[in-house]
C-alpha cells in the first residue's frame, strides 16, 4: 500500500498517524493486503455470487415496539459504556 | 432568456410513518429525549442482527408503485462504508444496485400545466443520528439512528427552480394522501437535496454542484435560483464549475461551499450478509395493489368535473386526504357538492381553526362533526327546516355539545314551523298593524323600513324565522 492510501484510509478512520510510523504500517497493511489478493487467483468465472449462504427466506419483523426487550428499558447502560456522556448524549471530540 | 440550459435534480428523503425502527424494535419518535430510543443493534454494538421492519418495506412498496416504478422482484440491502459519527457501525444500511423501485414518474401541476418528473429510483434505507457541535465538543443522539427512510431520486429533469418547489410541494401532499410520511419539512421527516448543472443547448449535463440544508421547498426554490446566477455568472467569464457540496445559508439566502477536501466518494458498496434479500410474494403485492389511492391531483380534477367545484375549492377540499374522504362521504349522504365544499372552507373551517382541530381530523374521533351530521344539517336547511342563520348556530352546538342536529334544532324550539303552520304569516299581520306608519312607508316605496319589520318578526319568532320567508311576505301582505 503506498503511503498516501495509508495517509486517507487513517483520516477517513478519525486516526491520528505519527509519521515514523508511516512505513511500519504501509508494510504491515501491505502483507494483509497481499493475503486478500490471494483470493483474487480463484477463477469465478460463470459463477454467481454468495451473498447469502443460509439465509433464502424473507425474513421480516413485525412493526411492534416491545416494551419488555430488556434492552429498551436499559439506554443509561449502553450510554454509559461510551468513553464519556453526558445528560444522555454521548459525547465526542467536535467532528465538525 | 439565459443562453444556457439548466439541468436540476432532487433527491428527497422521506421518514416513513412506522411504529419502530427499520432493523429493531425502538421506537421511531421524533423530539424524545436524546438517547432514548436506542438499543445494541441501532447504537452498533458488535455481534448484534439487523431484522427487516415488515411495515417499513410495505410502506416502500406503496411509495414505488404510487410512482409508477418497477417494482424490484428481489431487493437487496448493502453497507455504504462512511467514517462519520452519525452512524456508528461505519456503515450504513442501504440499497444500491437492487433499489425497491426503478423508472418511476410522478405528475404535478407547475402554472397551468401538468408537467412529468421521472425517477431514477427509490430505496429503503436506515437515517443516521444527529449531532451538535459545541466548542471542542460533538453531542450525539442516536433517537434518529436506524429509522426508516426512503430515498426518491429524481432524474436531473427540472428546468427551472420554480419546478422543483412545485413539484416538492404535491409530492408532499401526495406522501401524506399514501399514509407514508408527515411530510414535516421542518422537524425533517422530508429533506431535500438538490443538485445543479448549467450547459449551452444541446451540450447535455454540465458540471453539477449539490446544495444541502434546505428545509423548505421555498427555499430549494431560493436556493437553486441563487445556485444557477452563481453558475452562470462562472461559465460567462469563462471559467469552470467545481462539483462540488454546498450549504445553503438561510439568512444571508447564498449557498457557500462546504470546503472539505472532495475526495472521489467511494462507499465501498457490497451486500448486506445479515440480511437475505427482500423478494415479494403475489399476496405482498396484492396489499401493495390494495393500498393505492387515487393521488391528489387525479383526485382534484376528477372533483373539478363530477361535483363541479371551482379550482379554488376542489384545492382546498383534497388538500388532506382525510377532508377529501369527508367531502365525498357527506355528499355520498346526499348532501349537495357545491354547499358541501363551501361549508368546509366557511363555517366549517372557522370552528376547527377555533378548536383547534386539524384538517386531517376531519371523519375522526377528534371531530364531533360527522359526515352524517353534517349532511342531516344540510338536510334540514334544504327542507327550510332552519335557516341559514339557525344552521351556523347548530353547527357550533355540534362542535360543543357533541350531539346531533335534529336533536338540537328540536332541544333549541328552532324548527321552522311558524312557517309551515301558517303562523308566520299572522306574526307579520300583527306586526304590520301595530305599525301603521311604517307600512304607510314602504307604500311609498321606502324599502328601509323593512329592515325595522324583519327584526320585529325575528325577536317574534325567537331567530327561527326566515328572512328569505319573511321579507316575502312583507311583500304579499303590503302590496297584495
Ligand atoms: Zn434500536
Amino acid at each position: 500500500m503506498k503511503t498516501e492510501e495509508l495517509l486517507i484510509t487513517a483520516a477517513q478512520a478519525q486516526l491520528a498517524l505519527p509519521a515514523e510510523e508511516e512505513g511500519r504500517l504501509a508494510a504491515a497493511v501491505t502483507e494483509m493486503l497481499d493475503y486478500f489478493a490471494k483470493m483474487s487467483e480463484v477463477d469465478v468465472e460463470n459463477l454467481e455470487p454468495t451473498t447469502h449462504a443460509l439465509i433464502r427466506d424473507n425474513a421480516l419483523r413485525a412493526d411492534n415496539s416491545n416494551p419488555n426487550n430488556k434492552f429498551n428499558n436499559n439506554q443509561e447502560a449502553l450510554i454509559e459504556r461510551a468513553p464519556e456522556s453526558n445528560n444522555n448524549f454521548i459525547i465526542i471530540p467536535n467532528v465538525l | 432568456m439565459s443562453k444556457y440550459d439548466t439541468f436540476i435534480g432532487l433527491e428527497i428523503h422521506i421518514q416513513l410513518l412506522t411504529e419502530t425502527k427499520i432493523f429493531c424494535n425502538c421506537k421511531s419518535n421524533f423530539g424524545d429525549e436524546p438517547n432514548s430510543n436506542v438499543c445494541p443493534v441501532c447504537l452498533g454494538y458488535p455481534g448484534v442482527l439487523p431484522a427487516l421492519n415488515e411495515e417499513a418495506v410495505k410502506l416502500s412498496y406503496i411509495v414505488c408503485r404510487a410512482m409508477n416504478c418497477d417494482l424490484a422482484k428481489e431487493g437487496v440491502f448493502e453497507r455504504k462504508n462512511y467514517f462519520y459519527p452519525d452512524l456508528t457501525k461505519n456503515y450504513q444500511i442501504s440499497q444500491f444496485e437492487k433499489p425497491f423501485g426503478r423508472n418511476g414518474y410522478f405528475e404535478y401541476e407547475s402554472g397551468d400545466e401538468i408537467k412529468k418528473i421521472r425517477f431514477h429510483e427509490i430505496h429503503l434505507e436506515e437515517d443516521a443520528g444527529k449531532m451538535i457541535h459545541e466548542g471542542d465538543r460533538s453531542y450525539c443522539d442516536y433517537n434518529r439512528a436506524g429509522t426508516c427512510l426512503l430515498e426518491i431520486v429524481t432524474e436531473p429533469e427540472f428546468k427551472e427552480p420554480q419546478e422543483a418547489e412545485d413539484f416538492l410541494q404535491a409530492f408532499r401532499r401526495a406522501v401524506r394522501h399514501l399514509g407514508v410520511c408527515d411530510g414535516n419539512m421542518d422537524e425533517g421527516s422530508m429533506r431535500c437535496d438538490a443538485n445543479i448543472s448549467l450547459n449551452l443547448p444541446g451540450k447535455g449535463l454540465g458540471t453539477k454542484a449539490e446544495v444541502k440544508n434546505v428545509n423548505s421547498s421555498r427555499f430549494v426554490k431560493k436556493a437553486l435560483q441563487y445556485e444557477r446566477k452563481r453558475q452562470e455568472k462562472i461559465l460567462k467569464s469563462g471559467g469552470t464549475v467545481i462539483q462540488e457540496t454546498r450549504l445553503w445559508d438561510e439568512q444571508r439566502s447564498v449557498t457557500e461551499s462546504m470546503r472539505t477536501k472532495e475526495q472521489a466518494h467511494d462507499y465501498r458498496y457490497f451486500p448486506e450478509p445479515d440480511l437475505p434479500p427482500f423478494r415479494p410474494d403475489e399476496a405482498f403485492l396484492q396489499i401493495v395493489e390494495e393500498a393505492q389511492i387515487e393521488l391528489p391531483l387525479a383526485r382534484k380534477q376528477r372533483f373539478m368535473e363530477q361535483y363541479k367545484l371551482t379550482e379554488v375549492q376542489a384545492e382546498w377540499v383534497c388538500e388532506e386526504k382525510q377532508s377529501a374522504d369527508f367531502f365525498e362521504k357527506v355528499v355520498s349522504l346526499g348532501a349537495d357538492a357545491v354547499t358541501t365544499a363551501k361549508w368546509l372552507m366557511g363555517n366549517i373551517a372557522k370552528e376547527l381553526n377555533a378548536r383547534n382541530i386539524a384538517k386531517t381530523d376531519l371523519g375522526t374521533d377528534s371531530c364531533q362533526l360527522t359526515e352524517k351530521r353534517l349532511a342531516e344539517l344540510f338536510d334540514l336547511l334544504s327542507n327550510n327546516k332552519i335557516h341559514a342563520k339557525i344552521a351556523v348556530q347548530t353547527l357550533q352546538i355540534i362542535f360543543d355539545e357533541d350531539k346531533n342536529p335534529t336533536n338540537i334544532v328540536k332541544e333549541n324550539g328552532w324548527e321552522q314551523s311558524a312557517e309551515d303552520e301558517g303562523e308566520l304569516e299572522n306574526i307579520v299581520k300583527q306586526i304590520l298593524a301595530d305599525n301603521p306608519k311604517v307600512v304607510e312607508q314602504i307604500k311609498g316605496g321606502d324599502q328601509k323600513p323593512r329592515g325595522f319589520i324583519v327584526g320585529k318578526v325575528m325577536a317574534a319568532t325567537k331567530g327561527t324565522a326566515n328572512p328569505q320567508s319573511v321579507q316575502a311576505l312583507i311583500t304579499k301582505l303590503i302590496e297584495g
